[in-house]
């Protein structure tokens, strides 16, 4: 099998084991492209990818223009604070102007919920789905997974403890997802009000005390709190989380083995994870971005393989 | 003019015809004669339809149509029309509009609008000034002019004291009181039924926690105040349970349930339509499940289309930016008909809600008025968004296997055909 079975990366949840097989082994083609000193290829010359982000980001869109960018794609940005968005223009009328321009791949961002499954239906380009709300972000958990693939030899049979905001976190739903897909045993830890109630539904066991977590798992994946999508306070304050859920070298000093520390960005420092834990020789979260460029590359190539052209 | 309906089974039980085959001759707007077969004459206009079934005529306790104000949604006029087309000879129009109907002179330009149109409109006026939840709205006087119960449309009364006194004072005038079950504080920003489902999408999930602390609330408020309350669409397992001891205890509780909510469950939402998002929000298998058994023995006492159009404007966006809300009558039969059968459910549609809310019914018997349905309950069709007569297309029936079929109504001396 050489080939995806879908047609947009929309989400984890749509995927089968081999796409993400298929997926990390031409990861790894394009992780040796971009270490040699010429790190481009001309695969998708004459293919134009906009990248669509309504929502603020800095490492997705650069990893994404990157990853466009080496593999010899024409590129165009847009962001949502300059644009007709803002003057009341709806997400099909706005993607449809910019894709009569033809274009052929729309990499986008979006702060709805479910907006790439959307814009699938009611547009003709290909999607990949760089954050939709609450719901998933795919790319984030296949570059996370291929990450541990690469530290540890293997995902399956792995036991990975994701920590910190569940409820507001696409990162988290993508990686239970990617990883459960791979044969990975997960484990939820946070404060009781950031874990949905039903989230054991999907196999998935939580545990509420951190030191616990951390002893049971081979990889901890620390997410940070998402303030910016909370109606109310979940808990009393930053002091009382970090005393709470923050990770630090005490911690994992007294655990008798070393985990791997991982975290999709952005961090915050002395929250939920200290500066030394984040610099140690156990966090690989700067080998999380590198390979953000080539996992990236390979879903591009992959679904432009799809158009014809 | 007369109508001679041929062959038609007669379903009423008041009726001394009930499951006869009958010939129905109606002049001048009632039934002049039933026999088993009546020579049709010059001048009378004949029906005679493919298994055609008679009964009451159908009431739809919650319907929104535009006017005033989103009449790009529906006018009262279309509305009206697809609502006879649909089975439906009377229906309550909810406070749905802008400006809201919270005044004598608001009640009387609906009932004004729909003067002598076949299916009859009964306006449901709001509870509080501008349906704001915080200042009642002159309740008697939009009684008198034709209101026949209220409440603020799909809006929480949040305000328990403001609650206690509304079901305390509409006991002057015999007034029905509607409370619409939820818990905004408890409910947030949910768009979806907190579940499986919502924790699989993403979707912020509303929990059925929110529609029962809200009921027992209510409850508690009218064991202390008496009187009437009626709570429009409720959803879950749990919903039932309080109003089936409420009922046990004495007290006037009535409900109903819509009929998304009896026969869809939030399976639905996986490819995030928004033609499936609603309020209350589309529930589980089991909740489904208990919300037809609560039919059947009763604890249930009405089936609503909630039948709320939305333009398409609102509603091809993101999930999480439509409206919520779906267009109900046309389907409303042949989705009820799917999931139980005509004997469960037919007094949910005909006496049932027209005694909650003070109509009057007309058994179909010589002498009486004729307000009647007419339908076949065995025909099956895939309901397409081209058969759609409703001004709005929001309908999450699309596509999906009806059984039953409405053929029309005979109401206010005028018979109108699909």
């Amino acid at each position: 099998m050489d080939k995806l079975s879908v047609e947009h990366l929309l989400g984890i949840k749509y995927l089968n084991p081999n796409d993400i097989d298929l997926i990390f082994k031409t990861a790894d083609h394009f992780k040796e492209v971009i270490n040699r000193p010429i790190k481009k290829v001309p695969s998708l010359r004459d293919i134009t990818i906009a990248n669509l982000f309504f929502e603020n980001s800095t490492r997705t869109k650069l990893s994404f223009e990157l990853a466009e960018k080496r593999l010899s794609a024409d590129v165009i940005n847009f962001s949502a604070g300059q644009s007709s968005v803002k003057k009341g223009e709806t997400l099909i009328d706005t993607v449809n102007n910019i894709l009569s321009m033809k274009v052929d791949i729309v990499v986008m961002r979006h702060g709805n919920v479910g907006a790439g499954v959307f814009l699938s239906k009611h547009v003709d380009a290909k999607i990949i789905n760089a954050g939709d709300g609450t719901h998933e972000h795919p790319t984030q958990a296949l570059l996370d997974s291929y990450s541990i693939r690469e530290k540890l030899g293997s995902v399956k049979g792995k036991k990975i403890v994701i920590v910190g905001d569940i409820l507001h976190s696409r990162v988290a739903l993508s990686n239970i997802f990617a990883l459960q897909l791979q044969g990975a045993q997960v484990k939820v830890c946070g404060p009781t009000t950031l874990i949905p109630k039903y989230i054991s539904s999907l196999g998935v066991e939580v545990e509420t005390n951190l030191k616990k977590a951390l002893e049971w798992c081979d990889v901890a994946n620390v997410l940070r709190v998402q303030h910016e999508r909370m109606d109310i306070k979940y808990f009393p304050s930053t002091r009382e989380y970090t005393q709470l859920f923050g990770i630090n070298n005490q911690i994992l000093d007294n655990l008798g083995k070393k985990i791997v520390i991982m975290h999709p960005g952005p961090i915050n420092r002395g929250v939920e994870i200290t500066s030394d834990v984040a610099d140690s020789d156990q966090s690989i979260i700067l080998n999380q971005v590198e390979n953000g460029v080539a996992v990236r590359m390979a879903v591009i190539y992959l679904l432009a393989q799809q158009i014809k052209r | 003019m007369s109508t001679l309906l041929r062959n038609a089974t007669i379903i009423d039980a008041s009726s001394p015809y009930h499951l006869q085959k009958k010939d129905i001759l109606i002049s001048n707007g009632k039934i002049k004669k039933i026999a088993d077969t009546i020579q049709l004459k010059e001048n009378t206009n004949l029906v005679d339809l493919e298994d055609l079934h008679v009964s009451c005529g159908w009431f739809d306790t919650s319907v929104s149509l535009g006017e005033p104000g989103f009449e790009e949604r529906e006018t009262i006029q279309n509305g009206l029309q697809v609502a006879a087309k649909s089975g439906f000879t009377a229906i309550a129009v909810n406070a749905n509009t802008n400006p809201i109907i919270d005044s004598k002179s608001d009640v009387e330009y609906l009932i004004n609008k729909a003067n002598n149109s076949a299916t009859k409109l009964f306006p449901i006026a709001a509870l509080t000034q501008k349906s704001n939840g915080i200042e009642m709205a002159e309740l008697y006087d939009m009684q008198q002019s034709g209101a026949i119960a209220f409440g603020d449309y799909n809006k929480p009364i949040e305000n328990d004291n403001l609650m206690k006194v509304a079901l305390l004072y509409a006991q002057n005038f015999d007034g029905l009181v509607l409370s619409f079950p939820k818990n905004n504080a408890i409910a947030g920003e949910g768009i979806a039924n907190e579940g499986i489902n919502s924790t699989k999408l993403g979707l912020k999930g509303s929990p059925a926690l929110a529609e029962h602390i809200q009921i027992s609330r209510d409850l508690f408020l009218l064991e202390y105040t008496g009187g009437k309350l009626h709570i429009p669409t409720i959803s879950t397992v749990k919903s039932i349970d309080l109003i089936k001891e409420a009922k046990k205890k004495g007290l006037q509780v009535t409900c109903s349930v819509s009929i998304h909510h009896l026969t869809l469950t939030d399976d639905e939402l996986h490819g995030f339509d928004s033609n499936f998002k609603t309020n209350p929000p589309l529930r589980t298998k089991a909740d489904t499940k208990a919300l037809q058994k609560a039919i059947k023995n009763n604890v249930i006492d009405i089936i609503t289309s909630d039948h709320n159009p939305i333009d398409i404007e609102h509603k091809k966006v993101e999930f999480s930016e439509a409206k919520d809300g779906v267009i109900g009558l046309e389907t409303a039969f042949g989705a009820i008909n799917s999931v139980l059968e005509l004997e469960d459910f037919i007094e949910k549609l005909t006496t049932k809600p027209k005694a909650i809310f003070g109509l009057e019914n007309y058994t179909i018997n010589e002498g009486n008025k004729a307000d009647i349905t007419l339908f076949n309950p065995k025909e099956e069709i895939i309901f397409t968004k081209q058969q759609i007569l409703s001004t709005s297309k929001n309908s999450p029936f699309i596509n999906k296997k009806l059984k039953g079929k409405v053929y029309g109504v005979y109401a206010n001396n005028q018979l109108i055909l699909k």
